[in-house]
């Protein structure tokens, strides 16, 4: 049987974008190839890794599961689309550089868009409900440890906590300097 | 692999195009994943099919419809709390965004995150195929999978208020189960129902019916009899040893029985 192609009508990072796609191709083969947005990594394409994350209407999704003609009418948004138009960092990138959150940085494009997701949603996430928000990653090189903290301290400057973002220890763990009151 | 892809706007378009050579593709984690063991020419997408992702409570009973995700079932107040449960064992949220109800039942994988859970609260789906809709019992369901292959599943209904148990063994959050198993507490005794990673999913009925005739049980005797239970076979592969796997659901068993008695299992109150 002959191959099936689509047009897909989708914002990508900003930008309405107009692209003949295979059917069955996903959406990360359309950014990547197509659109050569090559943040969106390709990993385990089972959906596990979350290398290939992107944000779609507002919610991350696992890119390499999800077929590009779902996209139709989509707001989609790649780590490319983070930066400003010079070329300078977003606070939630910026953070991952300051904290050493990178060594190979191959999963490190969908930790941010992720990220980015939760230190945007306006809430404050517990540190456990952070490191479960964050648990569709894996990473082989870091330990996780650096990447929470990135994450905590700018979620906590995102809230207007800048003096708590400081106290958060290289445990990604908030010290108080004096014991906190029994409530 | 599929070359051909339909976007069904209603249940009716989607059935209509069920041929032997099609398949429904839901939210796309099983289908569209690397190495699928989903083989069709023609795949016939959910995504746009109206009225699939409601979630409707009435008269002590809840309806979830087919294409709600985990991360829907997560977020609404309206799912019990043992459905939650079994939605948050898939660890991944970026997964969850995608991943169905329907599709999680109707792929029927053996490490299934939410099966077990659906047996032990007697799960009733609404399919709808080219004879007609129907109403059945998720265990009749998993039993005529052969004769039900053509038909979509429209919803799934479950009671709100059951006292439920589930645990999941797994190496990591995001690894494949060993073990899922859920038990419930139905009248004066316990439905269990286990997914045993590369051996199958399985109501209990002969352990319920065991743990019947003899409440008083030891724990090593529920051991003992899960490692003397030949109904089944278990595998010895890279996730365990069948005495390992046998002796997981022997514990687990122990474990709810415990905690069904002292009223630790899942209520809906949220």
């Amino acid at each position: 049987m002959s191959k099936q192609y689509k047009v897909v009508h989708c914002t990508v990072n900003g930008k309405e974008i107009e692209q003949i796609v295979d059917v069955r191709e996903s959406l990360t083969d359309m950014l990547r190839n197509d659109l050569r947005l090559t943040s969106v990594k390709k990993g385990c394409e089972v959906g596990e890794c979350g290398a290939c994350t992107v944000i779609i209407n507002g919610e991350g999704f696992n890119s390499c599961i999800y077929l590009a003609v779902w996209a139709e009418g989509k707001e989609i948004w790649t780590l490319e689309g983070l930066t400003g138009p010079g070329g300078e960092l977003s606070d939630i990138q910026q953070a991952f550089v300051d904290e050493g959150a990178i060594q190979c940085g191959f999963c490190t494009p969908g930790f941010i868009m992720t990220s980015w997701e939760i230190v945007n949603s306006g809430k404050e996430y517990t540190d456990d409900e952070l490191r479960k928000a964050l648990s569709g990653h894996l990473c082989r090189c870091t330990g996780y440890e650096n990447i929470f903290r990135a994450v905590k301290k700018t979620m906590l400057r995102h809230l207007g906590k800048y003096e708590e973002a400081e106290l958060v220890n290289s445990q990604g763990i908030t010290e108080y300097p004096e014991p906190m009151p029994f409530k | 692999m599929a070359s051909q892809l339909l976007m069904a706007k209603s249940p009716e378009e989607a059935i209509s195009a069920k041929t032997a050579q099609a398949a429904f593709l839901a939210g796309g984690t099983e289908v569209n994943r690397l190495g699928s063991s989903v083989d069709a020419e023609t795949l016939i997408s959910l995504k746009k099919c109206s009225g699939l992702d409601g979630i409707e409570s009435d008269a002590g009973y809840v309806t979830i419809g087919s294409m709600c995700t985990f991360q829907q079932l997560i977020e609404s107040d309206k799912v019990p709390a043992y459905i939650r449960e079994a939605a948050h064992f898939m660890a991944s949220r970026t997964k969850r965004n995608m991943a169905t109800i329907g599709g999680n039942i109707a792929s029927m994988r053996r490490d299934s995150y939410m099966i077990p859970a659906l047996i032990a609260a007697g799960a009733v789906l609404e399919l709808a195929g080219s004879g007609g809709s129907c109403r059945i019992g998720i265990e009749e369901y998993l039993d005529k999978a052969a004769e039900y292959a053509g038909c979509l599943i429209l919803s799934v209904t479950v009671p709100e208020k059951i006292k439920l148990m589930s645990k999941r063994y797994s190496n990591t959050a995001q690894s494949h189960a060993v073990l899922t198993m859920s038990a419930a507490v139905c009248g004066d005794g316990i439905v269990m129902a286990a997914a045993l990673k590369n051996s199958g999913i399985y109501r209990l009925m002969d352990f319920e019916k065991a743990l019947k005739a003899d409440p008083e049980m030891s724990d090593d005797d529920i051991i003992s009899w899960f490692r003397n239970w030949d109904a089944i076979r278990v595998e010895a592969d890279m996730f365990g040893g069948e005495d390992y796997k046998r002796y997981l659901m022997g514990v687990t068993a122990c474990d709810f029985r415990a905690g069904l008695a002292s009223g630790s299992g899942k209520e809906v109150e949220s």
